[in-house]
């Protein structure tokens, strides 16, 4: 397939030049030549969750060393008592147990006071920034993601090298860079029930494409074709999870298992992104129990299901949840937290230099909050997801990945090994 | 008699606009451009009367007769609703969902999805779902077909995301009151209508830019007070200006990102918009304009001077950034991108620009420059450009006849393409050019939609004979433009089918779903 693709690349190539064709298709067809074939390898892999809704990193990762932190949260505080400790100072809520494991095994690290330089508590602005990765520009056209695609040409011989799981490709993932949005795995390509007329009919837009000539038109759907063969190989309704690992019922656990499934299915995947929401607790947020601890719960099952899974393979993969923003420090009247500032995030897998709370924390005395009432942001969100991509991806170029920001490895935190 | 009138009555003299293409190839175009594609039979129509003249008639709408839609929309609620009442029921159906959520956890549930799924929250949500399927109806309904495709332009060109907060009740007035009345009307009229609508100066956060150091008058009752209708995403009073509204306008609204206006001048714009507001969604949530929040200082913006004058110095400069010939040229360079070539020759929007000039923004004198223009009719232009996924599913439904129906199912279809109505976040609106639209997922999914519209096409009869089959078909969908290699290739699809309807179905399927139809 690796050569096939090659060489309608190459003719593909001499055609459109004299066509005049769009810089664009010239662009992705660059991508493809000179790849390496995919296979089974050991490339770095990065899964991202999106916790949409801004998560109250204080009831995430808990300060119980802190006495503000009890006395701004009289009813929503997890108790000393039931805090799973981590050092002595922070812990994870209850709910995150199951990870606990990973953190004794150096796998998991946790990040704190970390978020955006843009003060906005605007939900809507803030995921935007988070996934432009312009913090405080609203015209960026793509997602930086997608620019460490435009960059990083190392897998561009894959359909599969970034893949949203979801509807729709979310503004992360945005670009001219290709990239994919699965809803559901099973369901991939033409949605026909047998898979005899399944396969026919797939063949027979297979033919009238090929007929189309050069473009992007046609180069989009032999990627999609060669995609929908990919994953037809890998029959991902055979799938059963490794080990035993146990995915909790809901879309979470059902994407993280899609996400292991593609890597195994070794189709060069490199970069996941999905979604998971239900973090905007501004009613009756919970302490130990209740909605925020339902809705950790479950991400703690589907993160320690998805690392039982891979199981060796999570030496090349990290893990990453990121969140718009975190909570109030003190709880409101509605025993929730309203929009605060910095926010924690997990980051877990091999690569990661686990076992510590990372980031300057900078307390929760009035004086030390951001405009006297959030956590303040000590840890600009670039620096981690560029320390990510430069010493697990590989990147080199971070400045076109996040315009306008200087990056240095200085400011890294020390979250991937060395 | 104006020069553009001359220019018009010479042009309507001419019978084929272009040497290269037929009358009836000329219509398929023009029914491409101007409208949602060809219904089966519209190009012979429009081929008869003339195209040009069925321009002239499009430019015209409000002389265009449009009985059928307009018993349509009346089946639509949501025009029953102005945005007091939709406010109300967005009120009613929060605090419903927040009484249930309370007492989900008092019951210690901690089931959020159950919550969600409130009677009067889910309404509202139809209500939304019926916003989307209203432009479907529209746009594969009407005769005016030219106002809807400008609608479309503008609303997206202008464009306010939905799921903003308060957008969500202020959305439908924008589009029926704020674009509908102005889409061929004077962009000036237009800008300075977005500038004032409540959906706009709420999305782009104009509505909490106040100059620094300003207080309301007590009492003062602030939309913004914490969880009003949603409105929780900005707690306190506001403080201080606020530049999003400033930048936007002046990088996607008027002057372009290389407009060559700096920093200073968005700054100087946000200071001329303080003050520029809405009211409590009690009161209507209506467009206020606040005095005790106006910065009293004289700005410079672009080198002029705007003195102080509270709510007129904004008007003022709306009128001043409507016509700088950055503006012109961004936004003509726009409708060329939209209407004639994904990269539009100079040629076009030069003649655009120039229209612009002298009718002083008049919608319908640049329309019609872009269309007299050679480059409109030029062979690069003629099936050039990818559909967007709203115009492949209405082009789709257009041609095969299919009855948009109440159901949120084609909307839906369009969302899955990738173009949620009223769903895009970023104030740039969806992108025009295909490296958008183009990619494998989404050609799949195309592919699917295609075999989904196929089954309830109407427009072509059940032939026995296959070869005939084909030849309807590519008359009625395609204008006589499919390709040898598609014809042989749907051909040999068709050879072991006995059922003419089973035939009908998989031809249609492979014709809207292959690469000929993507293109317009």
């Amino acid at each position: 397939m690796t050569i096939s693709r090659r060489v309608f690349v190459k003719a593909g190539g001499l055609a459109f030049v004299s066509l005049g064709l769009d810089p664009l298709f010239l662009a992705r067809a660059a991508f493809a030549a000179g790849r390496p074939a995919v296979g089974p390898s050991d490339r770095p892999i990065l899964v991202c969750l999106f916790q949409r809704g801004a998560v109250d990193g204080l009831n995430m990762i808990v300060p119980h060393g802190e006495p503000e932190y009890y006395q701004e949260r009289p009813r929503i505080a997890v108790p000393a008592k039931d805090v799973v400790d981590l050092d002595g100072h922070f812990g994870l809520h209850p709910s995150l147990a199951p990870l606990k494991e990973l953190w004794d095994n150096k796998s998991l690290a946790a990040i704190h006071a970390i978020g955006s330089p843009d003060a906005t508590r605007s939900h809507f602005d803030a995921q935007d920034y988070m996934e432009s990765g312009t913090p405080g520009v609203k015209s960026t056209g793509d997602g930086w993601m997608n620019r460490y695609c435009q960059h990083d040409r190392e897998h561009a011989d894959t359909p599969f090298r970034a893949v949203a799981f979801g509807p729709q490709l979310p503004r992360i993932l945005a670009g001219s860079a290709p990239s994919l949005a699965i809803d559901d795995l099973q369901a991939f390509g033409l949605r026909v029930p047998q898979e005899a007329a399944r396969d026919r009919l797939t063949r027979a837009f297979e033919e009238l494409y090929d007929g189309a000539g050069t473009g992007l038109l046609a180069s989009s759907s032999r990627e999609g074709f060669e995609a929908v063969q990919m994953l037809k190989r890998a029959d991902p309704t055979q799938y059963r999870p490794d080990a035993g690992a146990d995915y909790p019922p809901g879309r979470l656990g059902k994407t993280l298992l899609q996400i292991a499934q593609l890597i195994k299915a070794d189709v060069g995947l490199e970069i996941a992104f999905a979604d998971c929401s239900g973090w905007d607790t501004h009613v009756n947020q919970g302490s130990s129990e209740g909605q925020l601890a339902a809705r950790l719960r479950e991400l703690g099952l589907a993160l320690a299901a998805f690392n039982r899974d891979l199981g060796d393979r999570m030496r090349n993969i990290v893990v990453l949840t990121m969140s718009e923003f975190g909570g109030t420090i003190r709880e409101n009247g509605n025993s929730g937290t309203d929009h605060g500032h910095a926010t924690a995030m997990l980051a877990l897998g091999g690569p990661v230099n686990g076992g510590r709370v990372l980031g300057r924390w900078p307390g929760l005395g009035v004086e030390q909050r951001f405009e006297g009432r959030d956590v303040a942001v000590t840890t600009d969100f670039r620096d981690l997801f560029g320390e990510i991509l430069t010493r697990h991806l590989g990147t080199t170029d971070l400045s076109s990945i996040f315009p306008g920001y200087t990056p240095s490895p200085a400011r890294f935190l020390g979250a991937i090994r060395g | 008699m104006p020069p553009f009138l001359i220019a018009t009555v010479c042009v309507l003299a001419v019978q084929a606009p272009s040497p290269s293409l037929t009358a009836r190839d000329s219509a398929f175009h023009a029914l491409n451009r101007l409208a949602y594609g060809a219904r089966p039979g519209e190009a012979d129509s429009v081929a008869r009367i003339g195209v040009m003249r069925w321009i002239e008639r499009q430019l015209d709408a409000d002389h265009v007769p449009d009985p059928r839609l307009a018993a349509r929309e009346r089946q639509f609620k949501i025009l029953d609703y102005d945005r007091a009442d939709l406010a109300g029921r967005y009120r009613d159906a929060v605090r419903e969902r927040q009484r249930m959520q309370r007492e989900a956890a008092a019951t210690g549930g901690g089931d959020s999805m159950r919550v969600r799924g409130s009677a009067p929250m889910r309404e509202f949500r139809e209500l939304g779902g019926e916003l989307q399927q209203l432009a479907i109806v529209r746009a594969a309904l009407s005769e005016r077909q030219l106002r809807e495709v400008m609608v479309d332009f503008w609303t997206n060109h202008f464009n306010v995301f939905v799921g903003k907060g308060a957008d969500r009740f202020l959305l439908p007035s924008y589009i029926e009151e704020t674009i509908r009345p102005r889409a061929l009307g004077n962009f000036e009229d237009l800008l300075i209508a977005t500038a004032k609508s409540p959906a706009m100066l709420f999305y782009l956060d104009n509505a909490q830019s106040v100059a620094p150091g300003s207080s309301p008058p007590r009492p003062f009752l602030s939309p913004f007070r914490r969880r009003r209708f949603g409105m929780n995403e900005t707690r306190r009073q506001p403080t201080g200006i606020n530049e999003n509204y400033a930048r936007e306008l002046l990088e996607l609204h008027t002057l372009g990102v290389d407009g060559g206006y700096t920093q200073q001048d968005v700054i100087n714009v946000a200071r001329i918009f303080t003050g520029w507001s809405i009211e409590r969604p009690e009161r209507g949530a209506g467009f206020v304009y606040h005095d005790w929040a106006h910065d009293q200082g004289d700005k410079v913006v672009l080198g002029q001077t705007f003195k102080s004058d509270g709510e007129g110095e904004g008007v003022r400069l709306l009128k001043f950034l409507a016509n700088e010939h950055a503006t012109m040229h961004h936004v003509s360079a726009k409708l060329c991108a939209r209407l004639v070539a994904d990269e539009p020759p100079d040629g076009c929007i030069d003649a655009a620009v120039a229209a612009w000039q002298q009718s002083r923004g008049d919608i319908r004198t640049v329309l019609r420059a872009i269309f007299t223009s050679p480059d409109f009719w030029s062979a690069q232009a003629v099936r050039s450009k990818v559909k967007t996924p709203f115009e492949f599913v209405v082009s789709a439904v257009r041609a095969t006849g299919v009855e948009p129906d109440d159901t949120p199912r084609l909307a839906q279809l369009v969302a899955r393409l990738g173009e949620p109505l009223y769903q895009q976040p970023a104030p740039t609106g969806y992108a025009e050019t295909e490296e958008h639209w183009v990619n494998s997922g989404a050609l799949l999914a195309r592919m699917n939609a295609a075999v989904a519209i196929a089954k309830d096409c109407s427009s072509v009869p059940a032939i026995d004979d296959h070869a005939q089959l084909v030849d309807v078909i590519n008359e009625l969908l395609l204008g006589g433009a499919m390709s040898a290699h598609t014809k042989s290739v749907i051909l040999e699809q068709l050879t072991d089918i006995t059922d003419p309807g089973q035939a009908r179905a998989l031809a249609v399927g492979l014709a809207l779903g292959g690469p000929d139809f993507q293109k317009q």
